[in-house]
């Protein structure tokens, strides 16, 4: 092997670890199982806090003897903004009977079917002295260049009092993507949706697929 | 030029184009042909052709076979391709993938002063340094190349996004914007359009393997010596940049693939697939 080979193989493996090592913070994979007990995500998909917007691609296929229709909803405080997608075929040759999104339900759902979700999730604005979520009777300020909304004049004067201590954080903590059957109405599947600080992600989506 | 060189090529010779094209209608959004006969639309889940050989860490032989299982015909795909490599040489890549097409396609309709050559940069070496990683990477619990840099994942959705949310969702997030980019940098930007292929297709790597090894059973596109007069028009012509001029032209098999853009160019008939008599 030649210097310039060995040295572009060398690169080659130098940025590829670099590229297996680092993880963008505003998507993750959630891989499930809908149950009729009530299922589990194979690892929690673990996301970045303070981004604007993010998407998660929730797959999951149904365990037999399952088989209904269930809602897909978004929990968790404050509130997220989310749209939910399901990957199907642009033209459907109706070659299989798939089960279809209509209003954030999924519907008819057989045993060993295979779903792929995207939700695209868009966390509010924050209130950065108290947490509180954006609302209409929020006031906005800038500070050093950027924008700052408050709840009220008394999360404004302290936050003028040492602005240093007050950044925009974004959501954190437990969010759910929840499945609850139409009919009983129990969860048929739990996705856990974790808003991380930056410095916590070192250890997310280790196990992705 | 052209009306220098031989124009009594084959079917596979003269078609090339057409034959991606029509790989592309058929496999790509919005029809989805292929995927279609199983649950699925597109290279994902049951079709992954990918995932299936990457173990990770912490996992059991049972789920690696199940792995095989879950994308069974992927599995199939990719045996398939490094079967008919070993005896044929790399038709799946050169004619049949509807990703690796459309990104040489792509970047035909590119105009030449935007087009980035990467000829300079040696091929083998880095897609085995990327390959390394990719198998091993997740084996001993560093991260995952796999799913995360995906052509197969991003071409099918730059076909879908115009007509489908859930593949353009697939763009709103840094993770597709840089599969974009390196798809749109290594694939349309590209002179020839194959740097993707040649540098990061995981199943390239394997296939140029196989391909390799059953040079000595297959067929082959080779140079007669004889009449190679050492021009170097076929080198310019080669999207993968697999043939090197020295005294004769010399072809490395583990970039080359059957496209026969050099024995399409070629005036002295000094290249052809298959063997010349000796």
């Amino acid at each position: 092997m030649s210097i310039k080979k060995t040295i572009f193989f060398i690169l080659s493996v130098a940025v590829s670890l670099v590229a297996a090592d680092y993880r963008w913070g505003d998507s993750a994979h959630s891989i499930g199982l809908i149950r009729a007990k009530g299922g589990e995500a194979r690892h929690p998909a673990t996301l970045q806090s303070g981004d604007t917007g993010y998407t998660l691609i929730a797959t999951a296929t149904v365990l037999p003897p399952y088989k209904g229709n269930a809602r897909v909803v978004l929990e968790g405080e404050p509130k997220l903004d989310y749209k939910i997608h399901l990957s199907a075929p642009v033209v459907d040759l109706k070659l299989h009977r798939k089960p279809e999104l209509r209003n954030d339900i999924l519907y008819d759902l057989q045993p060993r079917d295979r779903i792929a979700l995207w939700v695209l999730m868009k966390p509010p604005v924050l209130d950065p002295v108290c947490g509180m979520a954006y609302n209409d009777k929020f006031s906005k300020h800038t500070h050093d260049g950027k924008d700052y909304f408050f709840c009220s004049e008394h999360c404004l004067e302290t936050f003028r009092q040492a602005p240093e201590k007050y950044q925009v954080t974004g959501v954190r903590g437990k969010y759910t993507l929840a499945f609850y059957d139409t009919n009983t109405g129990k969860a048929v599947l739990s996705v856990p949706v974790i808003f991380k600080a930056k410095g916590d992600m070192h250890d997310a989506g280790r196990h992705q697929h | 030029m052209r009306a220098d060189t031989n124009t009594n090529k084959g079917f596979f010779v003269k078609y090339r184009y057409w034959i991606i094209i029509g790989g592309i209608l058929l496999l790509m959004p919005p029809l989805s042909l292929l995927f279609q006969f199983s649950q699925d639309s597109n290279f994902c889940g049951t079709w992954c052709p990918r995932m299936f050989f990457s173990w990770r860490k912490g996992m059991t032989g049972g789920e690696f076979i199940i792995g095989f299982a879950r994308s069974y015909l992927g599995v199939a795909l990719v045996f398939g391709v490094l079967i008919s490599t070993f005896f044929l040489g790399r038709y799946w890549c050169s004619h049949m993938c509807p990703i690796g097409g459309s990104m040489e396609v792509g970047s035909k309709i590119v105009p030449d002063f935007l087009k980035i050559n990467f000829s300079g940069v040696p091929s083998s070496p880095v897609r085995y340094g990327y390959l390394s990683v990719y198998l091993i990477a997740p084996a001993i619990g560093i991260g995952s190349l796999c799913c995360n840099y995906c052509n197969f994942a991003t071409v099918p959705r730059i076909f879908g996004a115009a007509f489908s949310p859930a593949d353009l969702s697939y763009f709103f997030r840094t993770a597709g914007l840089i599969n974009l980019g390196l798809v749109v940098v290594l694939g349309f930007l590209a002179k020839g359009g194959r740097a993707y292929c040649n540098f990061l297709c995981p199943i390239g790597a394997l296939d140029a393997v196989s391909n390799r090894l059953g040079l000595r059973f297959g067929k082959r596109v080779t140079v007669n010596d004889a009449k190679c007069n050492a021009c170097g028009v076929c080198a310019k012509a080669c999207p993968t940049w697999a043939i090197e001029i020295r005294e004769k032209a010399r072809i490395d098999q583990l970039s080359c693939m059957p496209c026969r853009e050099c024995e399409k160019v070629c005036t002295k008939e000094a290249i052809r697939y298959g063997r010349f008599k000796k």
